[in-house]
């Protein structure tokens, strides 16, 4: 008690002193804290390029699909996958699809795309692509020929709102499947690869053109909780007949699972180069007020406080600095990324989107919220802080009384 | 069997490879209820007498029993706690803790021994009254004058009730009349309370009043002498 009385008396007796160590303290956490919140949403905006653009979190498909996309391996059980998605708990959305590789023409102008065949109405339940849209508009519920495509595949074959796109493709019967398209919409995601050969068509014309009517390739859902998936897909998987198989976005992008997996790796290293400066800011704070107060530890070792409790009481001044900044840290880092959440910072007139682990990152600084970006940085600095008090502490606790009172 | 026993007490201090020798085979027994003084030049080895009676330094040789026990024999934890509960310094100067006020100070011993607020209150408050610093319970060391912060440094070695209050040199920072003041009440606490009072000083005036006069000179007993009264 009267140990903790001490230690704040002590803090305060050299105010500017303490609040400069507290103030670089709270730099580096909150800062630190900030920096996280950046990748978290680097990680968000890349997931969210390929999950919220094309895959969703999780995709059910017959066996053999998803490794080859051959064409016949189709499925038809639409309706029970949606059935068991729609009960899991993080449910948000399920999206019925055919995909069909062929070529769009539009005059002399030919480009290879991957046209996938999509009912709209479900289909925004899953991706983001109608909130891409940089011209024209969606796909309408009862759209017959119409077809959305990326930006990029657009300024290829110099097609605009309202230019008629020839389709070819093969169908599953042998045949040449083909039709006429009108182009509605085109949509920009800033991901190389939607945007240069992506394009959505209605599922039941599709599934006309190429002759597979009634089936489907795949069923695309989309979680309240994408860090929910793998666990999730499994449960799925345990509800559905064995004819088919259900991915979650790890292991549809296993190079992006792996990148945001050695984060937490990543985060660890980047705290402690940043703390080792802090705490030895801590060290010398510390190191000095031990100096200036040697006479006193004699006073109080003369007076019968054991060298333990000296100990202590050094401890608990770095203990009581390292809360008071990990509180305000964490109080200042929580405001600095909700302000790089909310407003961020546009980069798009100095760089370009970026293509990485099968992800795009977006040319913004913007900030995600994660819990462990909060209590990681807000630990360590509590672990320095207690680790920065251990020497001094240990000197004090190890002067000698009288040598001490003759200090001058 | 006398309260301090110190049997050919020999301390030699190393500084270098240079040898000195402070105290000499000091032989000297201190009763419960003396008001003793430890006279001598600079030099003869006060400090470093009250020092080992204090526990807070080491003999080089000899032996030192307080209260019946050998103080050799003690570990540093017992150490801290016969200091705590048998001993009360009072230094020359530096005596307070700078971020305590007048009363915590004065509890602060007794705050160490884990004694409840209202009690510490109860013993403190009248003990600082009749020190005359009533009033001045929140000041903080820095507002006090000199004589006040030795006036408080004696509250505090007496509020433990220890067996011996050890003060090194009390009056040196102090003008004459409140030296005089001081010395007067610690003899005044001394007879009232039976406490015993060892303390050192070159200064005549407190030496008068002294119950018991023990004179060093470089490290040796030269002379004890006992007044009457
Ligand atoms: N740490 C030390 N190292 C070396 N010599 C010391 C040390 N402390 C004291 N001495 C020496 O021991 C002798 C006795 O010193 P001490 O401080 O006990 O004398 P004193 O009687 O208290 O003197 P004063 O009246 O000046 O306070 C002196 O010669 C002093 O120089
Ligand atoms: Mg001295």
């Amino acid at each position: 008690m009267i140990l903790w009385k001490l230690a704040f008396r002590n803090l305060r007796r050299n105010r500017r002193r303490t609040l400069l160590t507290l103030a670089a303290m709270v730099a580096s956490s909150s800062l630190l804290i900030l920096s996280l919140g950046v990748f978290s949403g680097m990680f968000v905006d890349m997931l969210a390029s390929v999950t919220e653009q094309y895959s969703g979190h999780m995709v059910v498909a017959g066996k053999g699909y998803l490794d080859r996309r051959e064409m016949h391996a189709t499925m038809d059980q639409a309706q029970a996958v949606t059935e068991q998605a729609s009960r899991l708990e993080t449910f948000r959305g399920a999206s019925p699809r055919l995909r069909s590789f062929g070529l769009l023409s539009l005059g002399d102008r030919t480009q290879p795309a991957e046209v996938l065949g999509i009912d709209p109405t479900r289909e925004i339940q899953v991706t983001q692509l109608h909130r891409k849209l940089v011209d024209g508009r969606y796909l309408d519920p009862d759209e017959d020929h119409g077809i959305v495509l990326g930006v990029g595949l657009a300024r290829k074959l110099r097609a605009e709102i309202g230019s008629e796109l020839v389709f070819v493709t093969q169908a599953a019967d042998g045949s040449i499947g083909n039709d006429l398209m009108t182009v509605r919409g085109l949509f920009d995601t800033g991901s190389v690869a939607n945007d240069n050969g992506l394009a959505l068509v209605p599922l039941h014309w599709l599934q006309e053109t190429i002759a597979l009517p009634d089936q489907l390739h795949e069923v695309a859902i989309t979680l309240k909780d994408p860090l929910q998936a793998k666990p999730t897909a499994a449960v799925l998987a345990g509800r559905l007949d064995d004819r088919l198989e259900v991915r979650d976005w790890g292991q549809m992008l296993p190079e992006m699972a792996e990148v945001i997996a050695s984060y937490g790796a990543s985060t660890l290293i980047l705290s402690m180069i940043l703390y080792a400066a802090a705490g030895l800011g801590i060290v010398n704070t510390l190191y000095m007020s031990v100096m200036e107060r040697t006479q006193e530890f004699g006073v109080l070792l003369a007076m019968g406080l054991h060298p333990a409790q000296v100990r202590r009481l050094v401890l608990l001044e770095s203990t009581v600095l390292g809360v008071l900044a990990m509180v305000l840290g964490a109080t200042l880092g929580f405001f600095l990324t909700l302000w790089m959440k909310t407003v961020g910072i546009d980069l798009s007139g100095s760089i370009s989107s970026i293509t990485y682990a099968g992800g795009t990152i977006l040319p913004r600084l913007h900030a995600e919220f994660e819990f462990r970006n909060f209590w990681l940085p807000s630990l360590l600095l509590l672990v320095t802080a207690v680790l920065a008090g251990w020497l001094p502490a240990r000197r004090a606790a190890r002067l000698q009384p009288v040598e001490a009172l003759r200090e001058d | 069997m006398a309260l301090i026993e110190l049997e050919k007490i020999c301390k030699t201090y190393r500084s270098g490879n240079l040898h000195v020798p402070a105290l000499v085979d000091l032989d000297l027994q201190v009763d419960t209820g003396e008001f003793t003084a430890l006279a001598g030049p600079s030099g003869s080895g006060k400090t470093t007498a009250l020092n080992l009676i204090g526990c807070i330094d080491q003999p080089t040789s000899g032996r030192l029993r307080i209260d019946g026990r050998n103080v050799a024999d003690q570990t540093v934890p017992q150490l801290s706690d016969f200091r705590l509960y048998q001993i009360g310094f009072i230094f020359q100067s530096y005596n307070l803790i700078p971020v305590l006020t007048a009363e915590e100070n004065a509890e602060f011993v007794l705050m160490l021994q884990g004694m409840r607020p209202e009690e510490r209150q109860q013993r403190v408050r009248p003990l600082l009254e009749r020190l005359g610093l009533g009033g001045l319970e929140n000041r903080r060391p820095s507002d006090l004058s000199g004589g006040q912060q030795q006036r408080v440094a004696v509250a505090r070695a007496m509020a433990a009730r220890p067996k011996v209050i050890l003060a090194d040199e009390p009056t040196a920072n102090l003008d004459s009349s409140t030296a005089r003041e001081l010395l007067e009440l610690m003899r005044e606490l001394n007879r009232d309370e039976g406490m015993t009072f060892l303390f050192s000083s070159h200064d005549p005036l407190v030496l008068e009043h002294a119950g018991r006069v023990v004179r060093l000179q470089d490290g040796h007993l030269v002379g004890d002498e006992r007044k009457d009264g």
